[in-house]
C-alpha cells in the first residue's frame, strides 16, 4: 500500500509483493491437492476371486434394492445349451420356461445363438445381487457370471453397509478411474 | 463520601451470586444445548438402526428358500451302488504343483501331471520321483516303452522312464491346449480343449488328422468345450471315445473322423452327467466298459459299454473337502475336476486335486455288477 503521500515505499512493495505470493501460494496448493483428490478417489467393489456368495449383498445394501448386480463375461462364457447359472439344477426342460429358470427374479435372458450355444444377458432391473446363478456357474460352470457392484446405482457410502457384513472380505476400495474387478477378456461385459 | 453514594458497591458483590446472572444464564444455557444435542443424536441414531433393522428384516423376509443354491440332495449317494473300495493312498508331491491330470501305464506305473511337472509313482512300492518342468502340464500319457508324453500350452513333451525331456513336438495350431492323450500303437491322439478337436500325431510329432470339427455333412456337431475339460481314449473296439462334455455325452469316432455313435444325458440323477460341462474326464476298461468322472459333484462312475450305468467307485461322500468348498462358495472349488485311470490290472486310480492325493480303488469282492 503506499505510503508517504501515495508513494511506493519499499516496505509497501514487499508487502504486496508477499501478499500476492502467499495467495498464488494458496491457490497452487489447493489445486494440486483436489487434482490428487480427484486421482485418489475410491470406490466400493467386489473381488470376484473373494466372493462366496452368501447373498448379504442382497440384503444389506441401504439402498431399496442393492447396487450389486451380477455380470456376466462373455469372453469366458462357454454359451451353454444347459447352463447352471441359469437352469435349475433339474430342469423340466432346457427351455425358457419360469419353472425351469434358476432366477427367483427372471433376471436372465437366454437366446439362441447357433447350434449348440446360446447366449445369457442380465436383466439389472431386476437383478437384487442375491448370486444365486453365480453359485451355480462357479460351482458346476467355468465362473462367468459374478457379482459388481455398479457404480450407476452405488451411492458410495463411506461405510459400506454390505462390506460390514461380508463374511469373505470380498469388499474393497478401488480406484474411481478403474471402478470394476472384471474377471477374464473384460469384452462385452454386462 | 455519604453512606447513599457507597451502597451500589455493596450491593454488587452480592448480585453476582444470583443465578440470573449473564454468565450463569450462559452456561446453564450450554449445558441444556449440549444435553438436548445428545439426545437429539441419539435419537437420530436410534431413527436411522431402526430403519436400517426394519428395511433388513424386511427384505431378509422377502428373500425365502428360492434365493438360495441347494444341491445338497444329489451330494449323497447309495450305498449300494459303490463296486470299488479304497485299497492305498498316495500324495502328490508339491513340487509337482497343482494336479491337472492322471494316467496309469501300460507296463505299471501312475503318473500325476501338475502345473509344476509330473510325479511318478510305483504302486509296488518302488522309488517313485517328481520331474519339474517348463510349464504345466495339462495331459498325460505313458507309452509301454515306459516314456511319458506330457502335454503342455502349445506343445507336447516326451519324457524318458527316469523323466529327462528326450523330444519336444510344438508343431501345433495357434490356442493347442492338451488336456487328454492317449497312445494307440504308435500313434498318439491328443484332445486339444484350445481349439475343441481331437489331433492324430504320428510318433515324431507330425499331425497326420483332425477329428471332431463341426461338419453336419458328415453328420459331426462339434465338441462343446466350456472349460478346460476334454479327453479322448482308444476303445478295445477300435473306435476313438471322445468326450462332449456341453453334450454331457462320449461320443465315438473313428480314427479317420467318421462319428459312429454317442451315450450319456445331462441330469444330476446318478445316472447322468451334472452340470453345465461333465464328463471332464474318463478311461476305459479292457472289456470296453467306462470309468468316468464329474466336477461339481465330484463322482467316479461307472458304466458299461453300451454307456449303461452300473455302479460308482465313489461318491461324492468320498470328497468331503471337495463338497464343503463347493457349498460354501470358496473360489478354490471353481473348476476343479476329478480324474480317474484304469491300472493294467483293473484297478481305478483316482486324482483328488483339491485333497492333493491320488487313491488306488479296488473291486469289492462282493460286488456283484
Amino acid at each position: 500500500m503506499p505510503e508517504n503521500g501515495g508513494k511506493l515505499t519499499r516496505r509497501g512493495l514487499l508487502h504486496s509483493g508477499m501478499r500476492g505470493a502467499g495467495l498464488l501460494g494458496f491457490g497452487g496448493a489447493a489445486g494440486f491437492l483436489a487434482g490428487r483428490e480427484e486421482r485418489s478417489r475410491t470406490v466400493w467393489q467386489i473381488d470376484p476371486d473373494k466372493c462366496i456368495q452368501c447373498g448379504l449383498c442382497a440384503t444389506e445394501c441401504v439402498l431399496e434394492v442393492s447396487a450389486v448386480k451380477c455380470v456376466h463375461s462373455h469372453g469366458m462364457c462357454g454359451y451353454c445349451e444347459l447352463c447352471t447359472g441359469y437352469f435349475e439344477p433339474e430342469p423340466i426342460a432346457l427351455d425358457e420356461g419360469a419353472e425351469n429358470q434358476l432366477c427367483p427374479t427372471g433376471a436372465i435372458e437366454r437366446a439362441f445363438v447357433e447350434d449348440p450355444y446360446y447366449e445369457y444377458r442380465i436383466k439389472e432391473d431386476l437383478c437384487v445381487g442375491c448370486g444365486k446363478c453365480v453359485k451355480g456357474c462357479n460351482m458346476f460352470g467355468n465362473g462367468s457370471l459374478y457379482l459388481q457392484v455398479r457404480h450407476d446405482r452405488c451411492i458410495d457410502c463411506n461405510v459400506c453397509a454390505i462390506a460390514t457384513a461380508c463374511p469373505s472380505q470380498a469388499f474393497r476400495r478401488v480406484p474411481a478411474t478403474e471402478p470394476y474387478l472384471l474377471r477374464g477378456k473384460g469384452d462385452g461385459e454386462k | 463520601m455519604s453512606e447513599d453514594e457507597t451502597r451500589p458497591e455493596q450491593v454488587e458483590p452480592a448480585a453476582r451470586k444470583t443465578p440470573e446472572n449473564r454468565r450463569a444464564f450462559l452456561r446453564t444455557a450450554a449445558w441444556g444445548g449440549g444435553i438436548a444435542g445428545i439426545g437429539g443424536l441419539a435419537g437420530y441414531a436410534a431413527h436411522r438402526f431402526a430403519k436400517r433393522q426394519g428395511g433388513r428384516a424386511s427384505r431378509e423376509a422377502a428373500l425365502g428358500e428360492e434365493f438360495k443354491y441347494d444341491v445338497s440332495r444329489f451330494q449323497k449317494s447309495d450305498p449300494s451302488l459303490l463296486r470299488y473300495e479304497e485299497a492305498e493312498r498316495w500324495p502328490v508331491a508339491e513340487a509337482a504343483g497343482e494336479p491337472r491330470n492322471i494316467a496309469a501305464g501300460p507296463a505299471g506305473g501312475i503318473c500325476v501331471a501338475g502345473d509344476g511337472g509330473i510325479q511318478k509313482i510305483d504302486p509296488e512300492g518302488g522309488a517313485g520321483w517328481v520331474k519339474q518342468l517348463r510349464s504345466a502340464v495339462y495331459a498325460v500319457a505313458m507309452r509301454p516303452s515306459g516314456e511319458i508324453l506330457t502335454g503342455h500350452r502349445g506343445e507336447i513333451s516326451v519324457l524318458d522312464g527316469g523323466g529327462a525331456v528326450r523330444d519336444v513336438w510344438s508343431d501345433f495350431p495357434e490356442g493347442f491346449l492338451p488336456t487328454g492323450m492317449d497312445v494307440w500303437g504308435g500313434e498318439v491322439f491328443v484332445a486339444d480343449a484350445g481349439n475343441r478337436v481331437v489331433l492324430r500325431i504320428d510318433g515324431s510329432g507330425r499331425t497326420m488328422g483332425v477329428i471332431g470339427q463341426r461338419d453336419p455333412g458328415r453328420n459331426v456337431r462339434g465338441f462343446v468345450v466350456p472349460s478346460p475339460y476334454f479327453t479322448v481314449r482308444m476303445a478295445p473296439d477300435g473306435l476313438l471315445r471322445v468326450t462332449n462334455p456341453g453334450a454331457h455325452r462320449i461320443e465315438a469316432f473313428t480314427v479317420d473322423g467318421d462319428f459312429e455313435l454317442a451315450w450319456g444325458k445331462a441330469s444330476f440323477a446318478v445316472e447322468g452327467f451334472c452340470g453345465c460341462c461333465n464328463p471332464v474326464s474318463f478311461d476305459i476298461f479292457a472289456d470296453g466298459s467306462f470309468v468316468t468322472c464329474e466336477k461339481g459333484l465330484p463322482r467316479v462312475k461307472l458304466y458299461d459299454s453300451h454307456g449303461e450305468f452300473t455302479g460308482l467307485v465313489a461318491g461324492p461322500e468320498a470328497f468331503p473337502d471337495y463338497v464343503k468348498a463347493a457349498n460354501a462358495g470358496t473360489p478354490d472349488s471353481r473348476g476343479t475336476g476329478i480324474y480317474a485311470a484304469v491300472d493294467p490290472t483293473g484297478d481305478v486310480v483316482v486324482l483328488d486335486p483339491m485333497g492333493r492325493n491320488v487313491r488306488l480303488m479296488k473291486r469289492k469282492e462282493t460286488a456283484d455288477a
